[in-house]
């Protein structure tokens, strides 16, 4: 393990689930049985609609380099932070939600809009998906 | 204003004091067990968005229609009062935040925020439009 891989690793959230070659559940941690633990055995894709865009990019990164990946992503109305480990035992891919999308009305919804913003802010080194970001683009 | 909403079997009607007297067949799966309760105890952060639109249909009489954003629908709502004292809510859904990714969620709030009234969601549209560019740069 190198030295810059330390603080990486020792920031990973405490949520993860494991995958094997063919994105196919293998193990998800504690926090994870309630909403994933259904999931162990099946492919993760079968599971998250939609999904497929926005993780497996970072999924295929971390296989092909074998370094561990850490990106923010967007999805199903949160902002995570992803950090995605590459190991013998398959692939590691941690996740900590950072902030959630409140749709109850037009005000919570800018407020949660702010609170995702100050999440992005504080988490300068790293990056939102490139593909969610040409996404906001389209907005006037 | 244009009445739009198709007139039929209301989708929910209120009594004076925004209690759930009647359901339309429409609406029996999520309404028909709130029957007896006041509408804004089920649907917290409603009652400021609705309630002045029926509480004016009460006053004048006359049907209300406006559109309206709650809990990530936008739908266009008609609320009548009837010779029982009664209000008649018909219910037209418009269109539905899609928040399963960043893509989605831009296409669908800027198709939803089209759909607002111009008079009620500038101050909004124009807010939500601000914190998404912030976003976007802030990336």
């Amino acid at each position: 393990m190198s030295e810059a891989v330390d603080p990486l690793r020792s920031s990973a959230p405490d949520a993860y689930f494991v995958l094997d070659d063919d994105d196919r559940v293998l193990y998800v941690s504690l926090e994870f049985h309630d909403t994933r633990g259904r999931g162990v055995g099946h492919v993760l894709w079968d599971h998250l609609p939609r999904a497929r865009e926005v993780y497996e990019p970072h999924f295929i990164e971390a296989r092909a380099t074998g370094k561990p990946v850490e990106a923010l992503i967007f999805y199903a109305g949160r902002l995570k932070r992803l950090l995605v480990i590459a190991g013998g035992d398959g692939l590691a891919v941690h996740v900590e939600n950072l902030a959630e999308l409140d749709v109850t009305n037009l005000g919570t919804l800018r407020l949660s809009l702010e609170r995702i913003e100050r999440a992005l802010a504080g988490r300068g080194s790293a990056q939102l998906d490139s593909r969610a970001r040409a996404s906001l683009q389209v907005l006037p | 204003m244009a009445v739009t909403v198709k007139q039929g079997t209301p989708f929910v009607v209120l009594d004076e004091r925004d209690r759930i007297v009647g359901v339309g067949p429409g609406a029996e799966s999520q309404f028909g067990p709130l029957v007896g309760s006041v509408i804004w105890e089920s649907f917290p952060g409603s009652e400021s968005l609705f309630k002045p639109y029926y509480d004016k249909a009460r006053r004048i009489h006359e049907a209300v229609e406006f559109v309206q954003f709650y809990d990530g629908n936008v739908a266009r709502v008609r609320a009548t009062p009837n010779e029982d004292g009664l209000l008649e809510l018909y219910w037209e859904p418009l269109a539905r935040l899609d928040t399963l990714t960043l893509g989605s969620l831009v296409e669908t709030l800027e198709e939803s925020l089209e759909l607002l009234d111009e008079h009620e969601a500038d101050r909004h549209r124009e807010s939500v439009r601000r914190a998404l560019r912030v976003i976007e740069g802030g990336a």
